[in-house]
């Protein structure tokens, strides 16, 4: 039953494609507004968007570990003990990350005294159930800072590793994330 | 008898007339006579298009936000003789506030910054004049801003020279004032308290 072969569930692979979209989207737009905006209108309305993609982010990845804990994992390919412990390290740091950007994001927006509220995508309005406090949002922003740079490095690492299993070692590890594969080894296209 | 009537309102029409010529006359005499009594500063009609009612303020991890206002009413009057007899004021639309941004401007004209809704104007009216040089000249008034006023200074610099010497007169003033003062403590301190203002205007006169 724990077969390399098989695939993910469906809704595991939309809701990591979601995510790995949401999390490139915010990544790069946060990146930007930053470093490359000087108009304080501009990066106003940036920074609107940026929020509510993270707190899309956040429900993405605590439906994402809803359904990891609930989907019985296809066995890893054959690779030596180490890197099957790596990737297994990897792939819970990824999902921390996950979890503490977006939550450092948030804490950064309830204690800064800039209360601008958060209406996530035009749809609902965000809590803020902290009082301003400037030293808890300076640590809330170096937190936000730091795990963005980790993120991203982890990334890169994870991709990187999907891109090895792939091409060189030729297994299935990054096709099944995409569809779930047949028993006679052939990718089906359809789930 | 209808004709009678007729004549008689007529009569009665034209002794309004005439009172009503007189109360005009009464009027604008008096206004010459206060405006003799007020000395010779004239008041100036401002250029519009050549006017602007800016503010910048700096902020910790964010662009220096700067704004200005689209509606607003002015009132210049300049005595070149005795410069202290000038006087101005000028009434801005809180609502007009343009940051460029739909989205911005809805927040700063929230409770939490201009609250325009509860106070619709901001204003400032001049209580002294003072020449400083040829070019320069300090002027103090009251600023009125979330129902709270207080006097602020802005310095001014005046260029009367030009082309058409004494027909417009440019002014660029600038003042800084704290925000806390007003009760607008919104941000502090990552936003800083201190909002700087630059008017700039033209005036001109006709004459």
């Amino acid at each position: 039953m724990n077969d390399p072969r098989r695939g993910w569930p469906l809704p595991v692979r939309l809701f990591h494609w979601l995510g790995a979209v949401l999390v490139l989207w915010t990544l790069a737009l946060g990146t930007y507004m930053v470093q490359f905006v000087d108009d304080a209108a501009r990066r106003f309305e940036l920074t609107q968007t940026h929020k509510s993609i993270g707190i899309a982010i956040l429900g993405v990845t605590i439906i994402r570990l809803f359904l990891r804990l609930v989907t019985v994992a296809p066995k890893p390919e054959l690779a030596a003990r180490l890197t099957v412990l790596a990737a297994k390290l990897a792939h819970w740091a990824l999902y921390a990350l996950l979890v503490v950007m977006p939550a450092s994001g948030w804490l950064m927006i309830s204690t800064t005294p800039v209360r601008v509220p958060t209406v996530v995508f035009g749809l609902f309005r965000l809590p803020y159930p902290l009082a301003p406090n400037v030293p808890l949002y300076r640590l809330a922003h170096a937190i936000h800072l730091a795990s963005a740079i980790a993120l991203a490095a982890l990334i890169a690492v994870h991709v990187a590793a999907a891109l090895i299993h792939a091409l060189l070692w030729r297994d299935q590890t990054l096709a099944r994330m995409f569809w779930r594969p047949s028993t006679s080894g052939q990718p089906a296209p359809v789930d | 008898m209808g004709s009678a009537s007729i004549v008689r309102r007529r009569a009665s029409c034209e002794v309004a007339s005439v009172w009503r010529i007189a109360a005009i006359c009464a009027v604008i005499a008096l206004g010459c006579a206060s405006a003799l009594a007020a000395g010779p500063a004239q008041s100036w009609r401002i250029d519009e298009a050549r006017t602007s009612i800016a503010f910048r303020v700096d902020a910790v991890g964010f662009p220096q936000t700067r704004g200005h206002f689209t509606r607003y009413n002015g009132r210049i009057l300049i005595d070149f003789e005795h410069p202290a007899k000038s006087f101005t004021t000028f009434t801005v639309e809180a609502a007009s506030v343009e940051l460029g941004s739909p989205a911005f401007n809805a927040f700063v004209k929230g409770a939490t910054l201009l609250d325009v809704e509860k106070f619709p104007t901001l204003s400032f009216s001049s209580t002294s004049v003072e020449k400083v040089d040829s070019h320069t000249a300090r002027i103090t008034g009251n600023l009125t801003m979330l129902g709270v006023t207080k006097p602020l200074t802005l310095a001014v610099n005046v260029d009367a020279d030009g082309a058409s010497r004494g027909r417009t007169v440019s002014f660029i003033a600038t003042g800084t004032l704290k925000r806390s003062d007003y009760g607008m403590s919104f941000g502090t301190p990552l936003i800083d308290d201190a909002l700087e203002i630059t008017v700039k205007t033209r005036a001109l006169t006709d004459e």
